[in-house]
């Protein structure tokens, strides 16, 4: 023991307080609030007092109470636990539907920017097309095309979300797509002889992540409302899911006697979206891009 | 002559977007997974009944024939039969659509005040409190799904302050009293929906506006503030933003679908729902066409409009 105190050397985190204090004020206060719903979507299920389909939690439609934060439906059921446990779900579709869609979207599209042709001529007819159809129309189609055996499956929920999205985040990834393939490190590597495989993995890509980025939290923040949506209208998950919209819908008969089982998952559903739209627009203004917030 | 050219050329591209949505939505409903048949009887159809249905829909031709069958009587505007009801299926649509017109209209109404008037307040006290409180306002209102303010709405104005109506049923009998009592929630939604977009957007390109240096001129010539908020700012501003009236048209194509069933209005996007419940196919596809049909014209409408208004495009 030397006794003499070292001071700790500067750690990794250290450097990311003043980076953090440079960001936004939107981007910060939607972080924060998508750190609060991760985390309670993340440990809900561990401290929740009742489970999300437990029924005789307490005397039914008996209102807002310390036991019983967002009330009690007519089954007996605690929507708070019902809310809380409905967290990770609402998310982990968005993400994953979202993600599935930027995916296919940008790949489509960059490559049909970057080769050009006829290939491009008819993807962009086709996405045109898709875009024509209102998006929650397309998704009730696709929901009905796929039949009764698969309705209300989570999968089904992930690909609609995809499939809505795909033909928008395409278009987008096309048009920087076109303008990157003019530049000259993408004429170099064409008469490299790369592939246009290989052109988009390589130059077309690293080029567009911050379009793709800011399209992603953009159309992941619309995700919910969108699953939501689907659930209000009877389409989406099956009960007894705790998926916010489908709560919405089912406790709106009841919103008479106690608006609350109504107006708390309403609480979740839109505060996870404002956090969402902040992150974004704050994402946007960080990266130099604008954005506008809710056009589809 | 090359403006008549980029104009031709634009609605040839808007039919080709459309015969191509005629393909998907075919091919999405009929040739994917299964048959009609078994999807309109459900899982536990016996074998014969299935056939029964099969020949009555003529479901035995070829996907092709079927299609070309299908897509002549939407040129034709034979829409063929519900096969819920059994009745034409132009006849279920008329009355529906003239029902989403009115609420249309109406929300439109609602929505022109709702958009000019918080925006003006906001560029009139740019950065002060009320800008402020306006801006948060319409970002919660943003994020707030149409059928959650729907819900809201509803809570406010029939629990609450009971004024109107919770379900809004009308039908040929209803007098006009009835039709205005029905449709105000309805359209109050969508109107809020749409404003909050256009809000923004207006804010934004008034305060742009108004520091430019036409203005400053105005202001140092002496003229009042209201004249040159409403007659040189306003006037500017209001470009930009025509554009986003263009896309709220197309959302108030399926916005109309959820908010019409929170409300349970008689309208175009009730029936879509109704009808996909149902399996009524030929319903189905004659809404979802509409609604492309719609969003295309008004798409071709906008751009046809911004060719003949910029002039570097006609040389194009």
């Amino acid at each position: 023991m030397s006794g003499e105190t070292l001071s700790a050397p500067p750690g990794k985190w250290t450097g990311l307080l003043p980076l953090w204090r440079q960001t936004p004020l939107s981007f910060r206060i939607g972080l924060i609030v998508l750190l609060i719903h991760v985390a309670v979507a993340v440990t809900g299920p561990f401290w929740v007092p009742y489970g999300f389909s437990q029924m005789g939690t307490g005397r039914p439609l008996s209102g807002m109470s310390w036991a019983h934060p967002f009330g009690v439906d007519q089954l007996g059921r605690d929507i708070f636990s019902r809310v809380v446990y409905g967290g990770h779900l609402v998310i982990l579709l968005s993400i994953s539907g979202t993600l599935l869609g930027l995916v296919v979207g940008a790949v489509l599209g960059l490559l049909s920017g970057y080769v050009g042709g006829w290939f491009d001529e008819i993807l962009q007819r086709v996405l045109e097309a898709l875009i024509s159809i209102p998006f929650l129309v397309l998704a009730l189609l696709a929901i009905a095309a796929a039949g009764p055996e698969l309705s209300g499956n989570p999968v089904l929920i992930v690909l609609v979300v995809a499939l809505v999205y795909a033909p928008r985040i395409a278009r987008m990834a096309r048009s920087v797509a076109v303008e990157i393939a003019t530049r000259d490190h993408v004429t170099v590597a064409r008469l490299r002889g790369e592939s246009a495989w290989s052109v988009m993995r390589r130059e077309l890509l690293p080029n567009s992540t911050s379009v793709l980025l800011v399209e992603f939290a953009l159309r992941a923040g619309y995700a919910p409302v969108l699953i939501g949506s689907l659930g209000f209208l009877g389409f989406g998950l099956r009960p007894p899911t705790p998926e916010w919209g489908l709560m919405i819908s089912e406790n709106r008969a009841l919103i008479i006697i106690t608006p609350i089982t109504v107006l708390g998952p309403g609480l979740a559903l839109a505060s996870l979206v404002v956090g969402l739209n902040l992150f974004t627009e704050g994402l946007a203004r960080i990266l130099g891009r604008t954005v506008k917030l809710g056009v589809q | 002559m090359t403006i008549f050219k980029l104009v031709i050329r634009r609605s040839f591209m808007s039919a080709v977007t459309l015969l191509l949505v005629s393909l998907i939505i075919f091919s999405m409903l009929e040739v994917l997974p299964g048959d009609v048949a078994s999807r309109i009887l459900g899982r536990d159809a016996t074998a014969e009944s299935l056939e029964l249905l099969r020949v009555e829909l003529g479901l035995n031709e070829p996907a092709p024939v079927r299609y070309l069958a299908w897509l002549g009587g939407l040129v034709t505007g034979e829409l063929g039969q519900s096969l819920a009801s059994s009745r034409p299926v132009s006849e279920i649509l008329a009355p529906r659509i003239f029902n989403t017109l009115l609420l249309s209209a109406y929300a439109f109404l609602i929505y022109l005040p709702l958009t000019f008037i918080p925006a003006l307040l906001q560029a009139i006290n740019r950065d002060r409190a009320t800008d402020h409180a306006f801006s948060v306002v319409t970002l919660v209102l943003l994020s707030v799904p149409d059928f959650l303010l729907a819900t809201i709405l509803l809570l406010g104005f029939v629990v609450m302050l009971p004024l109107l109506p919770a379900i809004s049923l009308v039908d040929h009998s209803s007098s006009a009293w009835e039709y205005f009592r029905a449709m105000t929630l309805p359209a109050l939604t969508l109107a809020i929906v749409m404003a909050v977009y256009a809000v923004r957007m207006l804010r934004d390109n008034l305060i742009e506006v108004l520091d430019s240096d036409y203005i400053r001129m105005a202001e140092l010539k002496g003229l009042s503030r209201a004249r040159v908020l409403l007659r040189h700012a306003l006037p500017n501003a209001l470009v930009p933003t025509l554009n986003v009236t263009a896309l709220n048209l197309a959302y108030l194509i399926g916005g109309v679908v959820v908010v019409e069933k929170v409300f349970s209005y008689p309208g175009f996007g009730s029936l879509l729902v109704d009808s996909l419940q149902l399996r009524d196919l030929p319903v189905v596809e004659a809404t979802v066409m509409i609604a492309a049909f719609v969003y295309v014209v008004a798409n071709l409408i906008a751009d046809v409009a911004a060719i003949l208004l910029n002039p570097r495009l006609r040389t194009g």
